[in-house]
């Protein structure tokens, strides 16, 4: 991760605080002072990064911006496909039909057709089937007969390419057609002669094809520019038709589709930093082996209140006796000691205190799981059901998004008499918090895999996430339950400003403290040695955090500006 | 498509087998019960190459056309059972040229074929196996497997 060192250096000066501990200062810090801090800078940034019109969608890139990629359109796949084209054309002094033949053969690799053909032209004429002279004498005769259908011909009915095979037209549209119909093989076609290895190119296509059978060859060359390309890769969502294009070796994979899709672009798994992709298959792997037997656990089991032992009622009353050498009684129900049980709790066998806490709400659905999970012998069980439960979270809060861009938005317009423009802050906070939720999955994918023996790492990674955590309930909290005011209300109101300045703060503070936990944790929590002991002496000082105050946003500011306290982060990264 | 085709073409080869083919082929269209020809079905024989383990036997083939031939290559079926390393339990055929994904060309002859076949009989691809039997013998048991080849080439006579 050479690049690493590029990525850091406006920001060494923000790992200083996030190392020093003191991650309340951003919460209380000035909004209206990051916005401007943060976002004109992004924006530009994003304005480089994506050419797209779609302002919006830039903005979901949240890392730091270095030109890794490049998403591209079909009309600039298009685009970059003719550039080679004409490219070895006109180095090769060839046609553009051959061109395109010879770089299909090469992976539409430019610079490996390059060498090839000027290391040994004959050689790659000959395996790419472009021949330079018929391999056939050229007859005199009136009437030819075609290699396919045995039957006599004029000339003019009959075709051939470079080799000179004759066949008549209509035995090569049925060829060609066949192969079309039969795949993107039809991209390296020969002739029909079955010992003739001379290709058949576009011309040949564009010539006898219908149509329809034109149109699935101009795919299939597309596909192949993407697909054959060690370059590009298509965008993996389900029905997006863009595809990125990567200069390898710029360090991180991640890469934000225009679908607003983000990806890994080594694995095309979703993306997932700070895990890397060998523990991000790992996992995918663990999941679909054990999240049955997890989902299961989850769902038919209770863990005995006393041992945690996972027990399963498969028949029989509630009375509830686990197995030597715990030996514990108690209620199915409630989950009670039985010894508590008799006539008062409604018999037996029929536990009211169980009935009058669930009319309390006090036997919740999620919350009994989530302890459950959380006393759960499996450590697994843990972090697979956060890692899933961000995931959930992180989709409802896309769709939270979308219902905000397409309704909301527009409603607040309306009502708070701000034009539609003014209020991207919204957008962005909730692109935001969905990045958030995908760090923070990964993040338990992280966790599992931390050594149990690294005490101080898990100890400062338990802390780092923590406060990960509510940072990012904070900003929910703000983007959903404080904008609902607003968007219920029923007139302008005074305090959209402060709201506004409240959201954005929140946002853009969220946004660095992410950042920076992304990037400790990709560089293994290097620094923890040093680190850990006054991080964690420090957690009780920054919960105390709540408000809005701005007593500390000066001071913050300055030593975030000033950076000056001589850490320096890449002394430990590598 | 290419709709009619297959019936013409082979017609054509028909013609052209029966003004010259090779010594000891036999290949022709099936007679249905009613007298008239199937040109979609060939009944064929092809001759084990003299000198080797499989001279005297005169194996019997099918060839299966489709109305996509010559786009799509026949199906080419030896009786089931048939013990070669490159011959399914089926009795289907698996051969480079047989395969539409990759070796097949509409311009291969019924005689390319039959050649061809002729061919893999003594010159089996190990890198292609398509029986348990056929394949495992080559590979481990020499001896056995020669004395498999020559029962069977006495097990199909010449049909005179």
């Amino acid at each position: 991760m050479e690049s690493e060192d590029d990525m850091i250096d406006d920001s060494v000066s923000m790992e200083d605080d996030f190392y020093s501990g003191d991650l309340s200062y951003c919460y209380d810090d000035d909004p209206n002072d990051n916005d401007n801090d943060y976002y004109f800078d992004d924006d530009n940034d994003y304005g480089l990064l994506e050419d797209d019109d779609d302002d919006d969608q830039d903005a979901i890139v949240s890392r730091r911006p270095q030109l890794s990629y490049t998403v591209l359109k079909e009309a600039d796949i298009k685009q970059r496909q003719e550039d080679d084209i004409s490219k070895v054309s006109t180095v090769l002094s060839i046609s553009r039909v051959d061109a395109t033949i010879l770089l299909r053969y090469y992976n539409w690799s430019v610079s490996k057709v390059h060498d090839e053909w000027f290391a040994d032209e004959g050689r790659v004429r000959q395996s790419v089937g472009l021949l330079e002279r018929p391999t056939v004498q050229a007859s005199n005769a009136k009437e030819l007969t075609c290699g396919i259908c045995f039957e006599s011909f004029l000339r003019d009915n009959i075709t051939s390419v470079a080799c000179g095979h004759p066949f008549c037209l209509s035995c090569w549209r049925g060829y060609i057609s066949t192969t079309i119909y039969d795949g993107p093989g039809c991209l390296s076609l020969r002739c029909p002669d079955p010992s003739c290895n001379a290709a058949v190119g576009k011309d040949m296509i564009d010539k006898l094809a219908t149509s329809e059978e034109k149109e699935k060859y101009s795919r299939y060359l597309l596909r192949s520019y993407v697909e054959d390309n060690r370059k590009t890769k298509w965008c993996p969502a389900p029905g997006c038709e863009y595809a990125v294009d990567f200069t390898v070796g710029s360090g991180n994979f991640d890469v934000s589709c225009n679908c607003a899709f983000s990806f890994c672009w080594n694995c095309t798994e979703e993306a997932h930093r700070p895990v890397d992709c060998e523990t991000v298959a790992k996992w995918i792997l663990k999941n679909s082996a054990e999240s049955e037997n997890m989902n299961w656990i989850l769902a038919n089991s209770k863990p005995c209140p006393k041992c945690k032992r996972p027990i399963e009622k498969n028949q029989g009353c509630m009375h509830m006796t686990c197995t030597p050498p715990c030996k514990f009684e108690f209620c199915w129900l409630c989950l009670g000691a039985w010894a508590e049980h008799g006539e008062r709790t409604g018999g037996f066998y029929a536990c009211n205190r169980y009935e009058a806490a669930k009319q309390e709400g006090v036997y919740d659905e999620a919350e009994r799981r989530r302890e459950m999970a959380k006393n759960s012998l499996e450590k697994y069980t843990h972090y697979y059901e956060r890692w899933a439960s961000n995931q959930l979270s992180r989709q409802k809060a896309l769709a939270d998004l979308h219902q905000m861009q397409t309704v909301h938005l527009e409603k607040l317009s309306d009502l708070q008499c701000t034009p539609e423009s003014q209020l991207k802050f919204i957008t962005e906070a909730w692109l935001q918090i969905v990045e958030c939720r995908r760090v923070l999955k990964w993040t338990y994918a992280y966790g599992y895999y931390l050594p149990e023996h690294e005490h101080a790492k898990r100890q400062f990674f338990e802390y780092l996430q923590g406060e990960a955590e509510s940072g990012l309930e904070r900003l929910h909290q703000c983007a959903e339950k404080e904008l609902n005011k607003f968007v219920t209300g029923d007139g302008p109101s005074k305090e959209f400003d402060d709201f506004r300045a409240k959201l954005a703060g929140l946002t853009s503070v969220t946004k660095n403290y992410f950042e920076n936990l992304v990037r400790a944790l990709e560089n293994g929590l290097a620094d923890v040695d040093s680190q850990a002991a006054a991080a964690c002496s420090k957690t009780t000082s920054s919960k105390n955090t709540g408000g809005t105050s701005k007593t500390r946003g000066g001071r913050g500011k300055g030593s975030s500006k000033s950076g000056g306290s001589g850490r320096n982060v890449d002394d430990t990264s590598n | 498509m290419s709709g009619g085709i297959a019936r013409g073409r082979l017609a054509e080869e028909r013609k052209a087998w029966r003004k010259n083919h090779p010594h000891g082929f036999v290949a022709k269209p099936e007679t249905l019960p009613d007298g008239t020809v199937n040109l979609m079905v060939w009944h064929c024989t092809i001759p084990g190459k003299a000198g080797t383990d499989w001279e005297g036997g005169y194996f019997p083939l099918t060839l299966h056309f489709s109305e996509d031939y010559p786009s799509k290559p026949p199906k080419c079926k030896f009786p089931q059972g048939f013990f070669h390393p490159n011959v399914y339990p089926s009795g289907t055929v698996c051969l480079s040229i047989l395969n539409e994904d990759s070796g097949w060309r509409p311009a291969i002859t019924v005689k390319q074929i039959l050649i061809g076949i002729q061919d893999l009989l003594d010159a089996p691809n190990p890198a292609d196996p398509a029986q348990t039997e056929g394949y495992h013998l080559f590979i481990q048991d020499a001896n056995e497997y020669k004395r498999r080849v020559r029962q069977q080439a006495k097990q199909y006579p010449p049909l005179v």
